[in-house]
């Protein structure tokens, strides 16, 4: 600038004096022409700075994002822990390392090969041989390494060797309780179960976002206590193998908040390793399967009847003959043959008995009653895996008897306790939850479907069942176990098979205020030995008993002796 | 021909320069601090959920079962029993001991040679 103005200055004073007026217009016109340049200059210069000094103000003011760049990287994807109700592990995510290695920039792979399998023995040489010489640019040689592995490989400081870390949910338990858990795929999506539940709540969203990527998750608890869930399993473990069962399932419900305490159905499969989780025998028995439930419905029935005040305790029914209807006869496994009291009726498992309430009811008040306890609709819990019960499209007068004592209609196991612990826990019905839930909570929820007094005598019932009729083997002592049994026979080729069934035991204790339902099915159990029976009440109700006596205390029911089963009745009348 | 202020303003502009390279260069080494601690960090709750699976794994009541039935022999441990289970009030009251202190021969007496203990009473010389 000062040159080219040095410049200007002394061609002016070279001009001749006579041009003077021309010089001066000159020095005129160019000093106007100067200034402007200055101008110009100034402006751009100006401008220039003015762009640094925004930009200087626009990165003081943004807040530097530090976050991961590989939002994206789907391995690096978490979940939440999910935890039992006492805060044990079920399900978390762990890092893995994985070994790769970069055959471009192997410089010996004789030598990477010696190496690598100094730390990983039961490496096979040829292929990983004849990997490192591809002169590819990447190849897996390893997925899922031990910490303890990797430290050691990067000790040996192989050029062209690196590691990538995965994300991979681990199951603690295994299969303990594979089937309320669910299982997760590839990209740590929950495709089944409680992992599925947590997806659909807007985890997943907050997934496809990138927003999970190294955030702290607040674990999520379930209602389930692993002690009994596993005590559960093993019990049910056992019998299948006593009694040669093809299928078992139990439930543990809390009967005062509908928490699912234990939920395990065999065969199950290992979360870790599901190979076999989608095997069609391998379903949650418990709620995504419906059965015929036999004679536990004769519990609904004899509800309805006393709750309808048609029909009270001491009433009798004649049981003398089969009820012929259609071109069916409906007989007694364990027949009387004479005039049974309610309670004997109960306690005998008598279906002509329990077929002669159901008519005094009437086949419309029938099937109000089990839609009013929710047994014929789908129930509203948590897991997705939940089936629809299945009833005839029109009731007739035939349907409400054989669905009395159990036959023509299919419902979920689960459902049936959640039924059963309404008419227990005086009269509300509550949908089960796999998360935990307060009593007072349950309480907003609850429907009353039943009085009081019904379910007082329900209570009577069960107790006397355990004491005095066919679920005296589910009995442990301290505990005051009522409960109900249930022998199906299941449908072969359309047609009622009588050597195949399917038993059940539906049972609640402490009877004289249940505190939780325990309800056992077995699938097609055998005489432990031959010519012993194989009905519910000498495999599915000594199962029950041991899942009560091993896992009370850990629920927290304080063993009484003194209980007096006449209580129940009087508390009834 | 350097005029002072142009030596102030060449000084003040390499000060500048100085100040700016040295903030610039301890935000860097700060920023590396943090990147250093944010991964031991990462690292340390890594161990803790790998741990926390471990500890998962060995406290199975599966596994505690299995090794329960195992050292069977040398445990000897059963499910407890219903019965097994009271609370302090249902404990039966201790026995109560009237203790006989009249058969006893009295103590505190003159001559009667008990122990003596350490104190010493400011009144005697000895």
């Amino acid at each position: 600038m000062k040159l080219s103005l040095r410049r200007k200055a002394s061609t002016i004073r070279l001009t001749e004096p006579g041009d003077s007026i021309v010089v001066e217009g000159a020095i005129k016109s160019t000093g106007s022409r100067t200034r402007s340049r200055f101008a110009i200059t100034i402006a751009l210069f100006m401008g220039v700075f003015a762009l640094i000094g925004g930009r200087l103000v626009q990165f003081g003011v943004t807040n530097p994002d530090f976050r991961h760049p590989a939002a994206a990287d789907r391995n690096l994807v978490s979940r939440p822990n999910i935890v039992d109700r006492n805060g044990e592990v079920l399900a978390t995510d762990i890092k893995t390392a994985s070994l790769f290695a970069e055959p471009r920039r192997i410089v010996d792979a004789d030598e990477a090969v010696e190496m690598i399998s100094s730390v990983l023995p039961d490496l096979d040489l040829n292929t990983t041989y004849r990997r490192l010489r591809s002169g590819t640019g990447f190849a897996w040689l390893r997925r899922e390494l031990t910490p303890g592995q990797q430290n050691e490989i990067l000790k040996l400081g192989i050029p062209g060797i690196g590691f990538r870390t995965e994300k991979r949910r681990f199951y603690p338990g295994g299969p303990t309780a594979s089937h309320v858990l669910g299982l997760v795929n590839i990209d740590n999506q929950g495709t089944a179960g409680m992992e599925k539940y947590v997806d659909d709540q807007g985890f997943a969203e907050l997934q496809e976002a990138g927003l999970t990527v190294g955030a702290a998750l607040q674990p999520v608890r379930l209602s389930l206590d692993l002690r009994v869930q596993h005590i559960v399993r093993d019990e049910l473990m056992s019998a299948m193998e006593r009694y040669q069962a093809i299928a078992a399932g139990a439930v543990v419900l809390n009967a005062k908040t509908g928490e699912v305490v234990a939920m395990s159905s065999l065969p199950d499969y290992d979360p870790n390793n599901p190979y076999n989780a989608l095997e069609k025998d391998r379903l949650n028995r418990m709620s995504a399967g419906v059965f015929e439930m036999g004679s536990t419905f004769k519990t609904f029935t004899t509800a309805m009847a006393l709750d309808s005040e048609k029909v009270h305790l001491g009433d009798k029914f004649d049981a003398t003959k089969p009820i012929r209807i259609a071109r069916f006869t409906i007989s007694d496994f364990h027949g009387k043959r004479r005039w049974l009291s309610v309670p004997e009726i109960f306690i005998y498992s008598s279906n002509i008995g329990t077929a002669k309430m159901a008519d005094t009811v009437g086949t419309e008040a029938h099937r109000a009653f089990l839609k009013r306890i929710g047994l014929l609709d789908r129930m509203q819990t948590e897991l997705p895996e939940v089936a629809r019960p299945t009833e005839p499209k029109e009731w007739k007068k035939l349907h409400s008897i054989t669905i009395s004592f159990g036959h023509g209609m299919a419902t979920t196991p689960l459902q049936t306790a959640m039924a059963a612990a309404a008419l227990l826990n005086g009269g509300k019905l509550i949908q089960p939850t796999f998360l935990p839930r307060t009593e007072r909570e349950a309480e907003l929820t609850a429907v009353q479907v039943v009085s009081k007094k019904t379910s007082d005598a329900m209570r009577y019932l069960f107790r006397l069942n355990v004491e005095k009729g066919s679920g005296r083997r589910a009995d442990v002592p301290g505990y005051f176990v009522g409960g109900k049994t249930g022998t199906a026979e299941k449908v072969i080729n359309g047609r009622y098979s009588s050597d195949k069934r399917f038993n059940a035991f539906l049972a609640a204790f402490p009877a004289n205020d249940p505190r939780y339902v325990v309800l056992v099915i077995l699938d097609e159990p055998k005489p432990e030995k031959p010519g012993a029976g194989a009905t519910a009440g000498v495999n599915a109700a000594p199962t029950v008993a041991g899942i009560i006596s091993r896992s009370a205390s850990l629920l927290g029911v304080k063993p009484e002796f003194g209980h007096e089963s006449k209580a129940l009745l009087i508390s009834h009348q | 021909m350097f005029r002072t202020l142009d030596i102030l303003l060449i000084a003040v502009m390499v000060a500048t320069a100085a100040f700016t390279y040295k903030t610039k260069h301890d935000a860097e080494r700060q920023l590396a601090e943090i990147k250093s601690i944010q991964r031991d960090i990462r690292y340390e709750q890594d161990t803790i959920d790998v741990l926390e699976a471990d500890w998962s794994l060995l406290t199975q009541p599966s596994r505690l079962q299995r090794l329960s039935e195992i050292y069977q022999s040398e445990l000897e441990l059963t499910p407890v029993e219903a019965h097994q289970i009271v609370e302090i009030i249902d404990l039966p009251a201790a026995p109560l001991e009237i203790e006989d202190i009249l058969s006893r021969p009295l103590g505190g007496m003159a001559g009667d040679v008990g122990p003596t203990d350490g104190t010493v009473t400011g009144g005697i010389r000895q």
